[in-house]
């Protein structure tokens, strides 16, 4: 599997390299990146609406993945992109693989979590914007709350494949007062994010049977994100779609 | 057994053609793999729809997934009641749940009669 590890960049730039790696990577990614400036990601189907309150200055994107808005602050974002083949075939499956992986990793840095063992009910639609005011099942949590926030797109053309987006609260950002962080129980320096990072690439690894090598965009997935930042994630009529 | 008069995509769609008009939608054994559907976005009337390319999506709870387009041609008629009944989709997927209506130009070659679809889904487990 390959490992990417991108500075923080911009919110459009962000996603169109996600969607890039789905749909014309040709091999598993797991891509690790950062938010510069701060933003918002709005779930896949979620109304613009719903979101005038927020300060005009933060950006606001749309993201391919479902479920609930995300405050981007200081946090440890990663994309994986893999065939479903390469996945369990059952989608709640599918997370609690990642999620177990993602405890395991957050355990080797000294922070406690664990799966919610129940959520809202299923079929409901979210009760609140925000992906971490309700944990689901499932969802890694900690006394405090939701740690990591998941969505995932699915494709079947060209190729079946999975885009699982994760996101995992250092410090808590100011719009999302109710998520956890690991900052809650262990000093949030640099050190610490680095090597949260490689165990998370570790255990990831580690639970799809995977061997990981450090790599690069290729010239193909490059312009096709240029081509999506300008075209999609950078379009207004995209973002307020919905 | 599913619809004989249907024809199947491998990425689970099925259609049916009368009259140049083809009634599309997914099939059983997509919805059971979704599962806790939240929202569906299908293409207004008038739009285009190609072989091959997404014409709506559809969200579980846990994710997003594209819905592909078994034959060229125009949306003459979508399914406006369906995004607020998506429990018609488990009820009954190849009646009241059909997504869009198209008037159609040309038809995948893909396609497959339900015998082979059937096969199609127990290859895919």
């Amino acid at each position: 599997m390959r490992l990417l590890v991108h500075e923080p960049a911009e919110a459009a730039w962000n996603m169109a390299v996600d969607e890039a790696l789905l749909t014309s990577g040709l091999e598993p990614t797991l891509r690790f990146y950062g938010w510069s400036p701060h933003a918002v990601s709005l779930g896949y189907f979620q109304g613009i609406e719903d979101f005038r309150d927020l300060p005009a200055e933060l950006p606001v994107v749309r993201r391919l993945t479902g479920g609930g808005a995300i405050h981007h602050g200081d946090e440890l974002t990663f994309s994986l992109t893999i065939d479903a083949a390469s996945l369990p075939r059952d989608i709640g499956a599918s997370y609690r693989l990642l999620h177990e992986a993602a405890i395991a990793a957050l355990a080797d840095a000294g922070v406690t979590s664990r799966r919610a063992p129940q959520g809202p009910a299923a079929g409901a639609r979210p009760a609140d914007r925000w992906c971490f005011a309700h944990p689901g099942r499932d969802d890694v949590v900690t006394d405090r709350g939701k740690l990591l926030g998941s969505a995932q797109r699915r494709i079947r053309l060209p190729r079946a494949r999975v885009l699982h987006h994760g996101s995992l609260v250092l410090q808590r950002p100011h719009l999302t007062p109710f998520a956890a962080a690991t900052a809650d129980t262990t000093a949030c320096t640099a050190g610490f994010a680095e090597r949260l990072r490689d165990l998370l690439a570790m255990h990831i690894a580690g639970a799809l049977e995977m061997d990981l090598h450090p790599g690069e965009l290729t010239a193909a997935e490059r312009a096709l994100a240029t081509q999506l930042q300008r075209e999609r994630y950078r379009d207004l009529a995209f973002v307020h779609r919905r | 057994m599913r619809p004989t008069d249907c024809k199947y995509q491998k990425t689970h769609e099925w259609c049916k053609i009368q009259n140049g008009i083809a009634t599309i939608g997914i099939t059983d054994y997509a919805v059971s793999h979704l599962s806790d559907l939240v929202f569906l976005d299908l293409p207004a009337k008038g739009a285009s729809v190609k072989i091959g390319e997404s014409f709506g999506e559809i969200e579980s709870v846990k994710a997003v997934s594209s819905l592909y387009s078994p034959v060229n041609g125009e949306v003459i008629d979508s399914n406006k009641d369906l995004p607020d009944n998506l429990e018609w989709l488990s009820q009954e997927p190849f009646g009241k749940a059909w997504m869009i209506k198209v008037k159609v130009t040309s038809t995948s070659p893909d396609l497959l009669e339900a015998a082979a679809y059937e096969a199609h889904c127990k290859a895919e487990g």
